[in-house]
């Protein structure tokens, strides 16, 4: 196992994260895991400590391979009453 | 642009060739260009075209758009220029941003950029001229 991520690793984790939150069809998730990971990774971005860089590292692919499973469960029962956010025209 | 017109001379002069074979019969590989009793003058300007570079810039309003998302995700005020040759670094944009810029476009062109190619674009014409490249690919 490296010690440290290189800079393409950590992009590239940051692109897998985004693409799997792309394809949860509850509006809600794919929202929350888009937000989180843009903050998690900005706030992230300044570490300096190798080993907390590699904790962080971790920790972000756990939950890559957590949003992973979950997409897939998600997708399984997709309700038949959209999200009201993503009606193309609103109701009224 | 070059092999294009060579595969495209390649087809009309196997059509050509007499089903018989005959003494002296050249490979099949070889294109050549005196087609004995038709006339392709289309073709013939293609075979000539091998110095002239044809390089394919993006739509303008596909730059447009990647202008407008750009501006959007740096959350640049209204009135700053971001031109085709703009680069995203120099419009403060860090790496972070550079990803999500590129998911941003993914999204709203419904492409999908490799790796290799995403970590390549550093500017608004790059960007532009791979969407387009992709969704002509893509049609």
């Amino acid at each position: 196992m490296s010690a440290t991520p290189s800079a393409a690793q950590v992009l590239s984790l940051f692109r897998c994260l985004l693409r799997v939150a792309r394809d949860f069809p509850d509006y809600n998730i794919r929202e929350y895991a888009k937000r989180r990971t843009i903050d998690a990774f900005r706030e992230n971005a300044t570490l300096s400590d190798p080993s907390s860089i590699y904790s962080a590292f971790s920790h972000g692919h756990s939950q890559l391979a957590l949003l992973k499973r979950q997409a897939a469960v998600y997708s399984l029962y997709i309700p038949s009453l959209r999200s009201v956010m993503e009606l193309q025209q609103p109701p009224f | 642009m070059a092999s294009l017109a060579q595969s495209s001379i390649s087809l009309p002069s196997l059509s050509n060739r007499p089903l018989v074979p005959r003494a002296g019969f050249s490979k099949p590989s070889s294109v050549s260009l005196s087609i004995s009793g038709r006339n392709f003058p289309s073709i013939a300007l293609q075979s000539r075209g091998r110095q002239f570079q044809v390089r394919c810039a993006a739509k303008p309003e596909t730059v447009e758009k990647v202008c407008e998302l750009v501006k959007k995700q740096l959350a640049l005020p209204e009135g700053s220029a971001v031109t085709g040759e703009s680069k995203f670094a120099a419009l403060g944009a860090d790496s972070l941003d550079t990803v999500e810029i590129v998911m941003g476009l993914e999204e709203q062109f419904g492409i999908s950029v490799e790796e290799e190619s995403a970590q390549t674009i550093t500017t608004v014409q790059e960007a532009a001229d791979m969407i387009d490249k992709l969704l002509e690919s893509k049609a």
